[in-house]
């Protein structure tokens, strides 16, 4: 096996956990992740050996994944309202999810692709801005804005579903 | 030590360490300072931490085969037929907000990778509504003042049981149907249907699906959109240019009553 792919092969986990975070179906995150791949390996020579394919794979994976949701749903951040607890996409039976974290995930899946991206991008992934801004393609004041906004959209929805958990409760 | 004015803009910097080092004292001391600034500091910080936990077990996890493969080379070449669909499931996810589809879409077991042919389906569908909806007198072949004979003749052409939906109680009143062809050499049935307005929305159907694949969505930029579903032997999509959940409304109801004539 050669240096590169190693190296691909080494990243393979933190791709994962980007495409969990922008998909929450766990098979569809791994097809993202498969399709990067797969687009990685014919462009290999795209890849400066000595540069972290990190930045390069990630880059790769967003445009897979910005593509599609526009194509598919371009007016996809305004039409994109929480889920209730209960209609949200099943969690495959082998993952234990925890309500909190399954509640997090459906919030942070129902926020903008985009802001989505953004705040993923650099809260769990690690980027700095200047990276993540480079990997989005965006100006770094846009990055910026989407970042903010999209923790102030998290929190609200998290406040919502929490709201909604209350009122339950006390219906009941 | 730096004086300046901080703002929200700033937590998040900070957050993210994008923060100056020479600044951050000043900042800690704005912060400590303003009472609902550090509320919303700490709240931002519970949350990432609540997120990187929700998403620190993938990093454990074993790489799956198809992937490590993948890399190496080892996997068999995958056919366009066979690209994957993870973003119909983005797609979906978004009906299933939108349209409250939950119950059926949800029911069908999940959102996964499927054969080529349903956004074949949907284009297909998308296509015929633009002509045949637009045409004023010849929109139909067979008008839905003979309803019985369009039916048999459909049904027998397409090789499935069809019942044109009652649609009354959504606005919408069967005009007629066409006979038209459907994937490579199969054939598909048009129903169209018009509101009170002279809104229009076609049902396309067709038996020529071999493998069962999940409902899901696919949306034009500015044209009609449709809603659709595949299963094994009948494929099904409903298109119009309705606001969204009208739409999903419609097709709800028309699916279920097509899936009633079809195995009834």
């Amino acid at each position: 096996m050669d240096d590169k792919r190693a190296a691909i092969l080494s990243e393979i986990p933190r791709l994962r956990r980007y495409a969990c975070s922008l998909l929450r179906d766990r098979d569809s995150a791994d097809d993202l992740v498969q399709d990067c791949l797969e687009r990685a390996l014919v462009r290999l020579d795209n890849w400066q050996t000595g540069e972290s394919p990190r930045r390069w794979l990630f880059t790769i994976m967003h445009h897979l994944f910005i593509d599609q949701m526009r194509k598919v749903n371009r007016r996809g951040e305004a039409a994109m309202l929480p889920l209730e607890a209960g209609e949200a996409q099943s969690a495959p039976a082998d993952q234990v999810e925890t309500i909190a974290s399954r509640e997090i995930l459906d919030a942070l899946q129902a926020i903008g692709p985009d802001r989505r991206a953004a705040l993923v991008m650099v809260a769990i992934e690690g980027f700095s801005y200047a990276e993540a801004a480079n990997i989005l393609g965006v100006p770094a004041g846009t990055l910026m804005s989407r970042i903010a906004r999209g923790r102030e959209e998290l929190r609200s929805l998290l406040d919502d579903s929490s709201r909604r958990r209350s009122i339950r409760i006390v219906e009941r | 030590m730096t004086r300046r004015d901080f703002s929200e803009r700033d937590i998040h910097m900070a957050l993210d360490g994008e923060l100056p080092g020479e600044e951050r004292m000043a900042y800690d001391a704005w912060l400590e300072a303003n009472p609902e600034m550090r509320a919303k500091s700490a709240r931002y910080i519970a949350d990432r931490a609540a997120l990187r936990a929700a998403l620190a077990g993938v990093m454990d996890e074993p790489v799956p085969a198809r992937l490590r493969q993948a890399v190496l080379g080892e996997a068999p070449a995958r056919t366009p037929a066979w690209r994957s669909r993870w973003w119909l499931s983005a797609a979906a996810a978004a009906v299933l907000i939108v349209g409250g589809f939950a119950g059926y879409v949800a029911g069908t077991g999940g959102i996964g990778r499927e054969e080529g042919a349903d956004d074949q389906l949907a284009e297909q569908a998308i296509a015929a509504h633009v002509i045949y909806a637009a045409e004023k007198r010849h929109a139909v072949e067979v008008a839905a003042s003979d309803k019985d004979h369009l039916q048999t003749w459909l049904s027998n052409r397409i090789g499935l049981k069809l019942v044109a939906p009652d649609l009354a109680a959504e606005g919408f009143e069967l005009v007629g149907g066409r006979l038209l062809p459907a994937g490579e050499r199969g054939k598909a049935a048009m129903l169209l249907y018009e509101d009170a307005k002279g809104e229009r929305i076609s049902l396309f159907v067709t038996a020529e699906s071999s493998e069962a694949a999940k409902g899901t969505y696919a949306a034009e930029a500015d044209g009609p959109e449709a809603v659709y579903w595949l299963d094994k032997g009948y494929g099904c999509a409903v298109v119009g240019s309705l606001p969204r959940e009208r739409l999903s409304e419609v097709a709800k109801s028309a699916y279920g009553q097509l899936l009633a004539g079809i195995s009834s």
